[in-house]
């Protein structure tokens, strides 16, 4: 008998008689906290930092400011082509966007509980993008936010996304004698700009 | 070595154990002021209890279902029954692609199978790419805390291990500096990874994805510039649906670190395009633990570390006291099931204080399955001269009013007039390291019927 099919009758034999699935009801969980005011604040709990634009360009010329000294640049937004200062097509390897300084893109989901930010595939010209950014900047309509993870995964149910992610905050670590340090190996910053 | 002797190792740095106590329980109280703000939080530990329990009496089907759709989507799905099988495959897969380099990512089932020396043998360099663990990777340890895995290190210790590895200028342990160098450090090697290994915290059975949880960005940075990326999880984390990643991602991390959840939780369903994905499924000793009604709960087990952090024994002991890959009161259940004889001390290392049943996310009767392993050991294993003998007294004494009552009366007053070198003689352990309290003149029972008189 191969491992698989050993496992697998290891598990038929010794498995418990079926129990029930219990259901999640997220109603359970209504605590009336204002949801933009909770997002802002785990995003700053999470070492972010959040702004409130109304434009694009805005978006662009405050990013501009915060960073100047940044030089390679690439973002996804609408109408912001002269922003990049590199393309992204497919005979780059993800390696090729080691010194990538500013990293714009846009979000269709945020989580007020937690200020994560939802980045799937689609949104990404490359997976590696929002890891080896320096700064990872996100647009996010305010509409996009929803209350706990699990209305965020309502919303996902429909998408058949083949990679994404939550980024709540910047990378960190606390591995030297719990000391918090922003910037462990991907971005060193994060800010999430409301529209 | 039992537990008892080991911690007595770490135990002679005062200072520092005082300083672990303290680092743990910070830890700890970030846990509940994180949890505290969460309305219905019992809820949601009642059903990450339950999800749980569901998934593993139906773990078959599930792990069936998972694979189906892993396949679906591209991935190459390996099975394996112990840490040995794991560790060839791994290899082979890596054998497969010419990798020489490899950079990993946190997975305690790789510690368990001791996956890095046997690819190591083989000349394949292998780096631990969580800060943590190439801290303790350096100073050729095992990790002491599955969340943190290098909590056992002072910062000037990580700096005097840097400067003789990566060249480091000395800096009073500045963790800022550190933490960058180690960040330049290991830049250059996810550039030139050939392969990257994760672990995984949750395989959801009907979409085939698995979801990694790191701080760092190790993971993705890992995955998404290797060309192969091996992920290698064992049986027990599956879960039913997407949807239930909902509970799970609201609970991990406020009870690991008290964040509100972890800086990327990253969903890998295909690879991508070019690369090659591979997910190692293995069984090591789960199935048979899962065979164990009282002890089959521990399975659940989610890997947040609060077990450890809340434990009076762990955090005076340290993680090496355990001599195993999971250390802590979880740790201290699931080794039993693997060597009853290696590990029999671990379910005496503990106050039974429930603690950490208290705090764990998913609602493992922890310290209840440590009383029950203690009933198997004391059967099944030879017991301490003196242990036997004073038990089977006690229980000679206790069975029998009269007979108690006056030993009382010779204790109490043993205690009050004995000098101290007799009451804390050496078959007397209660008196290492503590003194006795004064004996009282009359016993409770005396008392609380002179009391009643009283009234
Ligand atoms: S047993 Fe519970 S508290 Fe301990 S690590 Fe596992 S999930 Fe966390």
């Amino acid at each position: 008998m191969n491992s698989r099919e050993n496992i697998l009758s290891r598990i038929a034999a010794n498995k418990p008689d079926l129990l029930e699935l219990p259901k999640v009801n997220p109603d359970v969980f209504i605590d009336g906290k204002n949801i933009i005011d909770e997002f802002t604040k785990k995003v700053e709990i999470a070492g972010g930092n959040l702004f409130e634009v109304v434009s694009n360009e805005d978006l662009i010329s405050q990013v501009i400011t915060m960073f100047p000294e940044a030089k390679i640049n690439f973002s996804t937004l609408k109408g912001t082509e002269s922003f990049n200062t590199l393309s992204v097509d497919a005979n780059k390897a993800p390696q090729d966007f080691e010194d990538l300084d500013i990293l714009i893109l846009e979000s269709n989901l945020g989580v007020a509980e937690n200020g994560a930010v939802w980045l799937p595939d689609n949104n990404m010209p490359m997976r590696v993008l929002p890891f080896i950014a320096k700064h990872l900047v996100i647009a996010l309509k305010k509409e996009a936010i929803v209350t706990f993870m699990h209305q965020g995964y309502q919303k996902l149910a429909s998408e058949g996304t083949d990679f994404g992610v939550f980024i709540s905050g910047p990378s960190k670590t606390a591995d030297i004698e719990q000391s918090l340090v922003i910037g462990a190996h991907g971005a060193l910053s994060l800010s999430v700009f409301l529209m | 070595m039992s537990h008892s002797k080991a911690a007595s190792i770490f135990n002679k740095d005062e200072k520092k154990v005082n300083w672990h106590d303290k680092a743990l329980w910070f830890v700890r109280h970030k846990r509940d002021k994180s949890t505290h703000t969460v309305a219905g939080w019992e809820e949601l530990r009642n059903l990450g209890h339950g999800i749980k329990a569901h998934t593993l009496s139906n773990l078959d089907t599930y792990l069936i279902q998972f694979e189906e759709n892993a396949l679906k989507n591209g991935i190459q799905v390996h099975w394996a029954a112990d840490g040995d099988e794991h560790n060839r495959i791994v290899h082979s897969i890596l054998k497969e692609h010419h990798a020489k380099k490899v950079v990993k990512s946190k997975s305690m089932l790789t510690e368990e199978c001791h996956l890095n020396p046997f690819l190591e043998a083989d000349g394949i360099e292998v780096i631990d790419t969580d800060l943590g663990e190439r801290i303790v990777q350096l100073a050729k340890e095992p990790p002491s805390h599955i969340v943190l895995p290098a909590i056992h290190k002072t910062k000037e210790e990580v700096d005097e291990l840097f400067q003789e590895h990566l060249g480091t200028k000395p800096c009073d342990g500045d963790p800022q500096y550190l933490t960058g160098e180690a960040r330049k450090h290991l830049r250059e090697k996810f550039i030139q990874a050939d392969a990257a290994i994760t672990g995984v915290n949750f395989a959801i059975a009907d979409t085939g994805g698995i979801v990694v949880c790191t701080n760092e960005g190790n993971a993705d940075m890992g995955a998404h510039i290797a060309p192969v990326h091996i992920a290698c999880m064992g049986v027990e984390k599956l879960i039913p649906k997407q949807e239930h990643l909902g509970v799970f991602l609201r609970l991990l991390a406020r009870s690991a670190t008290g964040q509100h959840i972890t800086t990327y939780s990253s969903h890998f369903k295909k690879p991508r395009e070019g690369a090659k994905m591979h997910i190692v499924i293995v069984d090591n000793g789960r199935t048979e633990q899962l065979s164990r009604p009282d002890f089959r709960a521990s399975l659940h087990c989610i890997r947040c570390g609060a077990c450890m952090n809340t434990c009076p024994i762990y955090r005076r002991s340290g993680g090496h006291s355990y001599d195993a890959t999971i250390p802590g009161p979880i740790g201290s259940i699931l080794s039993p099931g693997k060597d009853l004889k290696k590990h029999s001390s671990l379910p005496f290392a503990s106050t039974l204080c429930g603690s950490c049943s208290d705090v764990c996310p998913v609602k493992i009767d922890i310290h209840a399955q440590l009383y029950k392993w203690r009933q198997i050991i004391t059967k099944e294993t030879p017991q301490p001269f003196v242990k036997k003998t004073s038990m089977k007294m006690m229980g000679n004494i206790f069975s029998k009013p009269m007979q108690f009552n006056k030993v009382g009366g010779i204790a109490r007053w043993s205690l009050r007039n004995l000098p101290k070198g007799v009451i804390n003689s050496k078959p007397n352990v209660w008196g290492k390291g503590r003194d006795l309290p004064i004996g009282p003149k009359e016993s409770f029972d005396t008392w609380y019927k002179n009391r009643k008189k009283d009234e």
